[in-house]
């Protein structure tokens, strides 16, 4: 049963495979040819090995203040120099990276796990069911998403936990219809109609043929998601929504720094070029996979 | 595709932080030409004096003294309208004003004071002691929701208030009130033109008319107030200037960039990190005002682990003034040990203050209980204030002191009209908060700050100490000032060792103004008097 499944990723007008590799192994032979997604992989491993060792790299803590030494110019003992408060920017930007990445992953898994719950109901059961859902994903997509984050924080009150939830919430509708439209398509699969026939129950044949079906797609959105995610992040940090001082979340690092944007620049480049580096990250390992999972882009 | 796709995203991102960035920048466009026009009609009038453009940061509430308790309201009514007593150019000592001489009874009840003569309203109408009693006779006659600081200064305390001939006027009180001449002299008891008061009813409070150096002549909401000199006013030879426009432009640092462009001639509200930046320029200077104000944290004596005294010393241990000072004030402050400035009679300089010594905290912590210390809301005010131009970074600064004995300080901050009342209500576990002082009397330090009658008023921290009441009601009632000044000395030892407020600094607040500018002296209280301005 589980081979035949994963085979069934592959378009079925695609004559058998000679030799049965899986497809996840094509996938990566693909992948790997990928100089730019290559890149995008290990800029984010390196913000991910940064966020695990943190403790271990970053100099000093996050908050340790020395108003005597604030706004110094980058030097072999501050890297990054120093910010308002005579903080280590450098420890800072590395204890940042904990915050955004732990940001942009919990907040897309949430977001996957209750779009995909939602989409998948929508799509196979369909009728009233598909419009309920499907009508408050539209509205939920009507809004800037940054506005209807702002508007959820606003409702929590702002802490980090909140700007999660926020972010989280935002993106639901995107893997929604996304899983949505996928469970249309399979549900018309031979295979789908066969495991109905015998009598397999509805929860088994969405968990067991329909979910693993539409993996692909998710993971690629889910890789592009975390991306916005860590600039949605960052955007409500900026404007005063997101972590709480002291904590060293790269878009209050910005705000904070915005006095002091000519006085001392590296206060804002900083944790600015950080954001840029992993949504940068993320995007082209995303792009990577979205062409590597894709069948049509086989050559 | 793929290559393209990688280019768009960089793109994206480089666009998406720079948009971050620009998110905050402030817009202060659109005045230049208007500004321009002005300084053409200026030049064209070729005028001895000028005119002054004076750019703050709010607008006046109203622009009748009498009924507002709001500074910015003073600023402009302290040029149209004269007290009886005036304060010293640049300190609170009682001097001559619209009376000229004054007599104290031995038992402190009854205060006879002798007008000066020849001064006319810009009406035209006589000065006399008719139109004094007419204006204590009106103040008397509101309740404290219309005629907040006549009910608060003076209440019920006044029983009459006799014209004995035209230039004689006679106060008898039925209680002696000590700050009785310098409460005369604060800006809202302004004497008012009582044909004008009568003429325009309600609508007085848009129609100033006073005895002052300049007149009225415009007022255009959240915009600008325009004053003309006064031709016929009693002091020879001033005002200097022809015109003064007072200009609201709330952002300080767009507020700045006005007085750069040249759109301003004056301005209050500096960032004390800008003073660099305008000593640099060869166009500008920058005024001191002296400094008549405290900033504190207070230590709600209500709420959790601060009802403990030793935990309130403990906190007061965990701060680093000096540096706060040096990185948030630029060096243009004073650390604050006593609830008061230095300036006001009866100042304590013997108290000691509770020096930084982070290890002394964690004893006292240790003996009260707290070994491992506790978690508490911080609360920082969302608007600069001439005693803290930013509470959120001095807030900042504070967690991390608080941090190292062990403190956990969350950060907190609301509207500013909800955290005052928030505040008042006790609902704050320790909030920045600070005070100018209107009189410069201790009085209205400790008294409004810390007795307890002011407890649901002003004493946010619920502080209550019977003994320190005693002191300040005692003090309140004394004729004799050296005695006065021994009670509040007596009443700051009891006030530090209770510690119900870590006192932080004394601020001199920064004005900025062009290079040009002789004979401004910025007033402690807060109310300039510009008759002295002139160009250069």
């Amino acid at each position: 049963m589980e081979l035949s499944t994963q085979k069934d990723l592959q378009p079925p007008i695609m004559p058998a495979e000679e030799k049965a590799v899986s497809p996840w192994v094509e996938a990566w032979r693909s992948f790997r040819k990928n100089k730019l997604a290559l890149i995008g992989t290990i800029i984010v491993l390196f913000f991910v090995l940064l966020a695990v060792f943190a403790p271990l790299i970053a100099p000093q803590g996050i908050n340790e203040q020395v108003l005597s030494k604030r706004l110094q110019a980058p030097s072999g003992e501050h890297w990054f120099g120093t910010d308002d408060f005579g903080r280590d920017i450098f420890s800072r930007v590395v204890y940042g990276a904990r915050i955004s990445l732990w940001v942009g992953f919990l907040a897309v898994i949430g977001s996957i796990v209750v779009g995909c719950l939602l989409g998948v109901v929508a799509g196979y059961y369909g009728k009233w069911v598909d419009t309920i859902i499907s009508r408050i994903f539209d509205i939920m997509l009507a809004f800037p998403s940054i506005l209807l984050a702002i508007a959820i924080v606003a409702v929590l009150g702002p802490s980090l936990r909140n700007a999660l939830i926020a972010i989280a919430v935002i993106n639901i509708p995107n893997f929604g219809r996304l899983i949505r439209s996928r469970v249309l398509s399979v549900k018309q699969e031979e295979y789908i109609m066969a495991a109905k026939a015998i009598g397999m129950s509805n929860s088994r044949i969405l968990f067991r043929h329909v979910l693993p079906n539409s993996m692909a797609p998710i993971i690629v959105q889910g890789t592009l998601a975390i991306a916005t995610a860590i600039i949605e992040c960052a955007a409500l940090g900026f404007l005063g929504l997101g972590a709480e001082a002291p904590n060293p979340e790269w878009g209050k690092m910005l705000s904070d720094a915005k006095a002091y944007l000519i006085q001392a620049p590296w206060t804002m480049i900083f944790p600015g070029l950080a954001i840029m580096l992993t949504v940068l990250g993320f995007n082209l390992m995303g792009d990577g996979l979205r062409d590597a999972l894709d069948p049509r882009m086989k050559n | 595709m793929k290559k393209r796709n990688g280019i768009w995203f960089l793109v994206a991102a480089l666009l998406l932080s720079l948009a971050l960035a620009g998110c905050s920048s402030n817009s202060s466009s659109g005045t230049n030409d208007e500004k321009d026009n002005e300084k053409g009609t200026d030049t064209e009038e070729t005028s001895s004096g000028g005119t002054l453009v004076f750019g703050r940061g709010g607008d006046s509430t109203s622009l009748d003294p009498a009924i507002t308790t709001e500074g910015e309201s003073f600023k402009v009514t302290k040029n149209i309208y004269e007290t009886l007593i005036e304060f010293g150019e640049q300190d609170t000592e009682i001097q001559p004003g619209l009376a000229t001489e004054w007599e104290t009874s031995e038992d402190g009840l009854k205060h006879t004071l002798k007008l000066r003569e020849g001064v006319k309203f810009h009406d035209g109408t006589d000065f006399n002691a008719e139109a004094v009693v007419f204006n204590f006779e009106r103040w008397k006659a509101g309740n404290a929701e219309q005629f907040y600081y006549y009910n608060s200064q003076f209440g019920d305390k006044i029983s009459e208030v006799k014209a004995v001939d035209d230039y004689t006027v006679e106060f008898t009180l039925n209680k002696p009130i000590a700050p009785f001449l310098k409460n005369l002299a604060m800006s809202p008891f302004g004497i008012a033109s009582p044909a004008a008061i009568e003429k325009h009813g309600e609508k007085f409070l848009h129609n100033p008319v006073g005895t002052g150096p300049f007149v009225f002549k415009e007022y255009k909401a959240n915009d600008r107030i325009t004053l003309v000199k006064n031709e016929e006013y009693w002091q020879e030879g001033l005002p200097k200037l022809d015109e003064v426009i007072f200009r609201v432009i709330p952002e300080n640092s767009a507020r700045l960039n006005a007085l750069a462009t040249g759109e301003v001639d004056l301005i209050d509200g500096v960032n004390f990190s800008d003073i660099g930046q305008i000593e640099g320029n060869p166009d500008l200077q920058t005024f001191e005002r002296p400094s008549l104000n405290v900033a504190y944290l207070g230590l709600t004596s209500t709420r959790g682990p601060l009802k403990d005294k030793k935990v309130r010393q403990a906190l007061n241990h965990a701060v680093d003034k000096q540096a706060l000072i040096d990185a948030f004030y630029a060096g243009a402050a004073e650390p604050a040990k006593n609830p008061m400035p230095s300036v006001v009679a009866g100042y304590n300089d013997d108290v000691v203050d509770y020096e930084y010594d982070p290890e002394k905290a964690k004893e006292l912590l240790k003996e009260a209980g707290y070994e491992d210390g506790f978690e508490m809301e911080l609360w920082a005010m969302p608007v600069p204030r001439p005693y803290m131009p930013d509470g959120q970074k001095v807030a900042e600064a504070l967690q991390a002191n608080f941090d190292a004995i062990g403190v956990k300080a969350k950060i907190v901050t609301y509207e500013w009209g909800t955290y005052l009342d928030k505040a008042k209500n006790g609902e704050a576990d320790t909030f920045l908060l600070g005070w100018t002082g209107d009189n410069g009397d201790a009085d209205n330090f400790l008294y409004v700050l810390l007795d307890q009658d002011s407890i649901g008023s002003n004493n946010y921290t619920y502080y209550e100490n019977p003994e320190v009441h005693e002191l300040l009601v005692k003090a309140q009632a004394s004729a004799d000032q050296a005695e006065r000044e021994k009670l509040y000395k007596e009443a700051q030892v009891l006030i530090k060792e209770d510690a119900p407020w870590i006192p932080l600094v004394h601020s001199r607040p920064i004005l900025a103004g062009k290079a040009d500018i002789t004979g401004f002296k910025p007033h402690p209280t807060g109310s300039d008097l510009l008759a002295t301005v002139e160009f250069k």
